[in-house]
This record gives structure tokens, C-alpha cells and sequence, in this order.
């Protein structure tokens, strides 16, 4: 065969996004030689796994398996992390993308010891997206407690007022830089991985289950924050509107996702989520009755059936085949009552509980901030591998997964990259 | 959970309620939101996701011998809350033509009142039944009760007599009241036993004197729209629908006042336009106009809710009605005696449409929901 086989414009890989199957595939690539870029739009990396109290089945904290990828990328000098930082154009082909890449200013150079003294002395405060909004940060932050890059980072409403001088004088490292500008650059690469992960559904459009209306209603991503230590209640599952602990809770399944209304697909990892939290609720309330309100319960997999075993054996977790249509609030008490009907028995039921969970689903983040690239989506959003051109997707970007599957598909991703920028 | 369940389907079922506009009911993973949005969905054995299920398994005896489909009023909230457009209010509907089939004899008029084809047939009876009685009437009787070229004064009984138009329309009104009384018994006695089989009942038996009570505190219920107004998706249906309902409700006052002055004072139309009957008769036969294009442009706008021939052929009909109703007066007032004669003939042939073919077509809800409500709310359904 004559078919021409000349060496790629470059050889580096590109990977957007630095959740989870973000730094595997980073990792991956780069651990067994290739140059990388890590482009993330936030200003740490760890993504929707940063978040999270608890993996399933496990139980144990996220945070662990990030430290270790952490350390890995620092001692790894072939992956260039940029943070607060957006793709904007990717143009070019397989072996040769020529990538623009958009860097926010942190306001916040590399002299940052993480002493805290900007964010004592800053005043303003602002709602922490990293918590859902659920408490408020001063507008000198650092992200979350074990974020990386460890750095602290200036919101920019505060420039030009009073707070930020305050900031500026408070730091002894000269770590402040209010004069950062944005930068603009120009990346040459060979393939692209799109690793841009997934956002919680809007849970305010499902408007039956009355969230955003009703103060005691959470989703479950934000469940993770509460119940976990360096969350905005340290830990204590309570409820917003009383700071109580709630005598019960009720999980609504399928909160917008298998609705054509909504997501009309399965977000996969919801059931074992809700299952999961029920583990949080059984031990930070004790006493707590746990209604787990579903259509199917999806197990996939032996480990995570063994799970949901062990779980139907608790005598205070109650399962109800059916989903929840209607929840209405108590104005006194702030209580609410969930209706659904038992297809099991054929009755309407009415139950009455302190918190409500909505166990809602994954929207790719492909469908709110389409790529820049010549990518083809599902009519979901969801990215399709073109291997044709050197243009992959990994983890949810590519499908609803869990953190275990998000890892494999990753690794493959990364191994999909490899081969286009060799050219084999 | 130990009881055992042997489903054999009835196949033809199935399908009979895919055509008759349930053709997305296998969609349905019972989910069971539509249950609980319904806002008239009772607490006990609530409609309609076990419906959806026992649809898709075939069980008919299930479905056409349940008050249950018959108690939904269509309102379209299960319809617009369903995650996979499964369109439950479109099933109960079917399955409710189903069950008009079901109690309705011969069951061969019902198929063809649903059948698009059978149409022309179905509308050319009346004329030949007309024809054929004021021939025979002619023979036995020796007076003329037809004739097709009235001269002077536009009077529609010059064309067909008063007599014949009673006779025509008194012998389908007593067929239908016959098919009825089969039906309804029928009816009563399976929605009974369906209740106490489901567990919908604590009553053992129907007592006739509670039912009647139960059935006389339906009727204003019936004529509030009460069940009806609950509906949000829907709402707005709620008064074309009973525009409609008052207006026939109207004309059939209307019709019985004449009889008696006819009959009993030996008056004889064109009543005068200052006659109070007559401002009856002319806000109700506006009011059927006006209700039948509401509820025909309803359902035009909604393109989520499955229409099909049974519902098309009642709209049109109504409006129909309503339409050579009104034009038959107008035209005589406006002294077009060809057009008048020829649109009152038109309207005579759809009353008659109306009156014999009510326990074949969809407007047998007028009876069969009476009697379903009625039922519930003796059985103290809620």
C-alpha cells in the first residue's frame, strides 16, 4: 500500500475538561510519554468527583483517589495544567488541531501559600457554586479545602473596590496580582479528548416536584455537599429551612431523567446514588425514616447489586414502586408530602417527610456550551467519538457513567489519542 | 404477592384500542405519574396506570367492564405529565369506544359507527327509512306525509308532515332508549362485579334506592362540570363542553314544549320569533354552534392529544346539527325556499343520525359516564 504515513504536526493530546476522566486520560497519555495539555474551565481540577462525599459502593471519600492523581500530574512534567481556562476554536486535523485557548485571570500568581490572610481580610462574600449555593464564601476563596492547583483565587466583582485593596495589602507574598489580564493561546496539538463532563438537570423545570419553590427539597448532588465534612454544615444532614435533622427523607427517582420532558434517557447512576445517600441519612440520623420512591431500581453489576441487597435489608429504608408526581408543602412546618402511587398495591400514596431528595439526572455539559470543534453530538448532547478526525470523548461527555466506568472509558480515550498522534 | 395471575391476552384487543386511538400505549413502563397528576383520580385503585398495564396485557374484561375509564374525563394532564408521551387519556378514550361497542346490539352498527368507510351507509338510512315510512304511511293511512315540491309560504311540514317527522323520530328514540336499557343493565352489573373483584367497594350488593340517590346527586355535577373544571391541561374544554351540553339540553326542552303545544293545543309552527320557547330554541341552537367549533378548534390545537374518527365524526355531527339547524330558519326566514327545504332534510337526517345511533357512538359517554359517576359515587369511590 501507498498509503502516505507522515509524521503528525505534533504529537501532543489536548483534554478538556479535568474531572475525573479528564486526569485519567491526561494520565494515562502522559505516563507513558506523550506531551499533554489539561485544560480546565474552573479554577481547580477534580470536577463533579471534588464534590462528592462518598463514592458507592466503597464509601470512601473522593478526595483520597484525587490526592493521588494530584500528586501524579505534579511529578509529571509532560502534563501542562491550565485552569480557568476555556477552549474556544479547534481547527485544523487529525495530527495538527491548532487549539485557541481563552486563560481568566485568578488574580492570584504562583506565590500563593494558601495562608488564608486575603480571604480574612476580604469582607465581601458570595455564594459558593462549588456548594450549590447552600452557604457563602468570601470573594478571596480557595475552592475547596484540598483544591488543586492549591491556590487561592480573586472573584472578579470585587476589582476596584475597597475589598480588593484590602486583599492586596493582607497578602504577604505578594501572591496578588489585581492587574492579571486574560490570555489568549494558541496550542498546537494532534488529538483532542473531550472530557467536559456532565451538570446537574436544572431541577427548577421539573416543576411538579416543587424544587426552588420548597425549601426543603435538595437535589442529590447537593446531598453530597451536606453530608460531607468540608461542606457547608460540616457534615450534619439537617434541613434548610430549620437547620434540623430530618425525621425522615424521601428519594424521588427519575427526577427528569427517562422523561421525554425532561432527559429522556437513564442517567445510570442515580438509583446508586440515592442508595448510597440512604447510607448517609441511616448514620448522621439514625432515627430518620428513608422512602426511596422509584419506577425500576437499576443495580448494574454484581457490586452494586450486593449493595442494593444490603441496603433493602435495613428495616428503616423503605422501597415504594412508583414515582413521585406531587409534592406539596406544609407552609407551618416546612414538612413535605410526596404522592406517588404504589403499583404494587394499586394506592395512592400520601407521605409526609422533613427532606426530599431529587435524585436528578446528567445533562452533558456538551448540550448547555456546545464544543468548538467539528463534533458530532447524540440529539442529547452527548459527544460521538469521530476517529476519523482525532476528535474523542470520555466519560460522561460520551454517556451517563459512574466514576468506575468514566476511568475505563477514559483510559481507552487516552489510548485513542495515542494512536492518532502516531499515525497508526 | 402470593396470588397467582394467568394473563391471556386478548390480542384483537389490543389492537382494537390502537386503532381506536390508544396506539401509544405500549410506551408505558408504569411509572405511574399519570395516577397521581390526574386531579380526579380516586385514592383507592387510582386510574389510569393499572389501566395502562391490563391494555397492554390484553385483559379486556378488565377495561370495558370497569367503571374506572369511564369515571376520566379527559383533561390531558396524564397526557401532557407522561416522560414517554404513552398518552393514557387517549387509552382510556379508547378504551371507552371499545366498551360502547361492547354493551351496544347489534355490536355490528357499533363497529361500523367507528368504521370510516360505513359512513355514507350509515347516513343514507334515514333518508330511505323516511321515504320508505311516509310511503307506507301513505298506503294505510291515504293522507300525504312527503312532498318534495311544497309551493307558497316556506312551512318545513309541507314537506314532511309534523306526523311523519314524529313517527321517524319516535321509533329511533325508542330503539335507542331499548339498546340503552340492554346496555346499561348489562353495564351496571359488570361494573359492579369489576368494583368488588378490585376491591373499589365495600357495598355488597346495588340497592336501587341508594343508586337512584346516588345517580340524582351526579346530575348537578354533571351539569356544574364539576369533575370536569378539576382539569388543568384542559380546562378551557370544560365550557365549549357544556355550552354544548346546555344547548342540547335547551333543544330538548324546546322540542317537548312543541310537542305538547302541537299535540296537545293544536298549534302548528313556524312559531313566531317573539315566543319565548323560540328564544330557547335560538340561544341554544347558537350555543351548539359556537360549543361544537370551541371544541373542535381544542382539539386541533392540541397535537399531543391522539384524535381519531370517533372523535371527528361527534364533532362534526354536533355541529351539524347545530348548523342546519340554524340554517334551516334562517333560510326561511330569508325566504330561499329550495335551500331551506333541501337544508332542513339535511337536518332531519342528522337528528335522526343522532337519536339511533346514540348507543353506538361516542355520545353514549352521555349515558354510560352518567351511569359509571352515578355508580361511583354510590360505591363511595373517592
Amino acid at each position: 500500500m501507498s498509503e502516505e504515513k507522515a509524521a503528525p504536526a505534533s504529537g501532543t493530546i489536548l483534554v478538556v475538561g479535568g474531572g475525573i476522566s479528564g486526569l485519567t486520560t491526561a494520565l494515562e497519555a502522559a505516563e507513558v510519554g506523550y506531551e499533554v495539555f489539561l485544560v480546565e474551565k474552573n479554577p481547580y481540577l477534580g470536577g463533579r468527583v471534588a464534590q462528592l462525599n462518598q463514592y458507592f459502593p466503597k464509601l470512601c471519600p473522593p478526595t483520597c483517589g484525587l490526592e493521588i492523581n494530584f500528586r501524579r500530574i505534579k511529578d509529571n512534567p509532560k502534563i501542562q495544567v491550565l485552569t480557568m481556562a476555556e477552549v474556544e476554536r479547534v481547527e485544523g486535523k487529525p495530527g495538527d488541531y491548532t487549539v485557541a485557548v481563552k486563560v481568566h485571570p485568578r488574580y492570584v500568581n504562583e506565590n500563593c501559600t494558601c495562608c488564608g490572610a486575603c480571604a480574612e481580610a476580604c469582607r465581601t462574600e458570595i455564594p459558593s457554586e462549588f456548594d450549590f449555593g447552600m452557604k457563602t464564601v468570601k470573594a478571596a476563596y480557595l475552592p475547596f479545602a484540598m483544591a488543586f492547583p492549591a491556590r487561592y483565587v480573586i472573584d472578579p466583582r470585587i476589582l476596584g473596590t475597597e475589598d480588593a485593596a484590602r486583599v492586596k495589602e493582607a497578602c504577604r507574598y505578594d501572591a496578588v496580582d489585581l492587574e492579571m489580564q486574560p490570555k489568549s493561546l494558541r496550542l498546537n496539538v494532534g488529538a483532542v479528548v473531550w472530557a467536559t463532563g456532565w451538570v446537574p438537570y436544572d431541577a427548577k423545570k421539573i416543576d411538579n416536584l416543587g424544587f426552588g419553590r420548597h425549601k426543603n427539597i435538595l437535589t442529590n448532588m447537593m446531598m453530597e455537599r451536606l453530608a460531607a465534612l468540608n461542606g457547608p454544615t460540616a457534615g450534619a444532614i439537617v434541613r434548610p429551612s430549620d437547620g434540623k435533622p430530618p425525621a425522615s427523607v424521601a428519594f424521588v427517582q427519575c427526577a427528569g431523567s427517562r422523561d421525554e420532558n425532561h432527559l429522556a434517557y437513564c442517567s445510570y447512576i442515580c438509583c446508586m446514588a440515592s442508595l448510597k445517600q440512604a447510607t448517609y441519612v441511616r448514620e448522621k440520623c439514625p432515627e430518620a425514616e428513608i422512602y426511596i420512591f422509584y419506577i425500576d431500581l437499576r443495580a448494574p453489576g454484581y457490586r452494586y447489586e450486593r449493595f442494593y441487597d444490603r441496603i433493602k435489608q435495613d428495616p428503616r429504608v423503605h422501597f415504594i414502586k412508583g414515582k413521585v408526581a406531587k409534592v406539596s408543602e406544609d407552609p407551618k412546618t416546612g414538612d413535605l408530602t410526596v404522592v406517588a402511587e404504589n403499583a404494587v398495591t394499586g394506592e395512592k400514596i400520601e407521605q409526609t417527610v422533613g427532606l426530599v431528595v431529587l435524585a436528578t439526572g446528567m445533562q452533558p455539559t456538551a448540550s448547555v456550551h456546545k464544543p468548538p470543534a467539528a463534533v458530532r453530538t447524540t440529539p442529547e448532547g452527548f459527544i460521538l467519538n469521530a476517529p476519523e478526525a482525532g476528535l474523542f470523548a470520555a466519560g460522561c461527555a460520551a454517556k451517563p457513567a459512574d466514576v468506575v466506568s468514566s476511568n475505563q472509558n477514559a483510559t481507552g480515550m487516552a489510548l485513542k489519542a495515542i494512536q492518532t498522534v502516531v499515525r497508526r | 404477592m402470593t396470588e397467582r395471575l394467568v394473563v391471556e391476552p386478548d390480542l384483537d384487543f389490543i389492537r382494537e384500542v390502537g386503532i381506536l386511538g390508544g396506539e401509544d400505549l405500549k410506551k408505558c413502563y408504569q411509572c405511574a405519574t399519570c395516577s397521581v397528576v390526574c386531579p380526579i383520580s380516586p385514592q383507592n385503585k387510582p386510574f389510569p396506570r393499572k389501566e395502562m398495564i391490563a391494555a397492554s396485557w390484553g385483559l379486556k374484561e378488565r377495561l370495558v367492564q370497569s367503571a374506572d375509564p369511564w369515571l376520566c374525563h379527559n383533561c390531558g394532564d396524564c397526557n401532557t405529565r407522561c416522560p414517554r408521551q404513552a398518552k393514557p387519556g387517549d387509552v382510556l378514550a379508547a378504551i371507552r369506544a371499545r366498551a360502547v361497542e361492547e354493551y351496544a346490539a347489534p355490536r355490528a352498527l357499533a363497529r361500523a359507527m367507528n368504521t370510516p368507510a360505513m359512513l355514507p351507509v350509515l347516513l343514507l338510512v334515514p333518508a330511505v327509512y323516511l321515504v320508505v315510512m311516509g310511503f307506507l304511511m301513505e298506503k294505510i293511512f291515504g293522507a300525504r306525509f312527503l312532498n318534495f315540491s311544497p309551493e307558497g309560504a316556506i312551512v318545513h311540514a309541507k314537506m314532511v308532515s309534523t306526523w311523519l317527522v314524529d313517527v321517524v323520530m319516535l321509533s329511533a328514540a325508542a330503539f335507542a332508549v331499548a339498546v340503552f336499557a340492554r346496555g346499561v343493565s348489562r353495564f351496571l352489573g359488570d361494573i359492579h362485579r369489576n368494583a368488588l373483584a378490585e376491591g373499589k367497594t365495600a357495598k355488597e350488593a346495588i340497592d336501587s334506592a341508594g343508586f337512584l340517590q346516588a345517580l340524582l346527586r351526579t346530575i348537578p355535577v354533571i351539569l356544574r362540570h364539576a369533575k370536569f373544571n378539576e382539569c388543568t391541561e384542559n380546562r378551557a374544554r370544560a365550557v365549549s363542553h357544556m355550552l354544548v351540553l346546555l344547548s342540547f339540553i335547551g333543544l330538548f326542552i324546546v322540542t317537548s314544549i312543541f310537542f305538547v303545544a302541537i299535540y296537545v293545543f293544536q298549534q302548528h309552527g313556524p312559531y313566531s320569533q317573539l315566543n319565548p320557547v323560540k328564544w330557547l330554541a335560538n340561544v341554544s341552537g347558537v350555543a351548539l354552534i359556537v360549543g361544537s367549533i370551541l371544541l373542535i378548534r381544542q382539539r386541533l390545537a392540541k397535537p399531543d392529544q391522539k384524535s381519531v374518527y370517533k372523535d371527528w365524526l361527534l364533532l362534526g355531527l354536533v355541529l351539524g346539527l347545530g348548523v342546519t339547524g340554524m340554517g334551516a330558519q334562517l333560510t326561511r326566514l330569508a325566504g330561499w325556499a329550495g335551500v331551506s327545504y333541501a337544508v332542513y332534510f339535511i337536518h332531519l337526517m342528522l337528528v335522526w343520525f343522532t337519536f339511533a345511533y346514540l348507543p353506538f357512538s361516542k355520545l353514549a359517554h352521555l349515558v354510560y359516564r352518567t351511569v359509571a359517576m352515578a355508580y361511583a359515587e354510590y360505591a363511595e369511590r373517592r
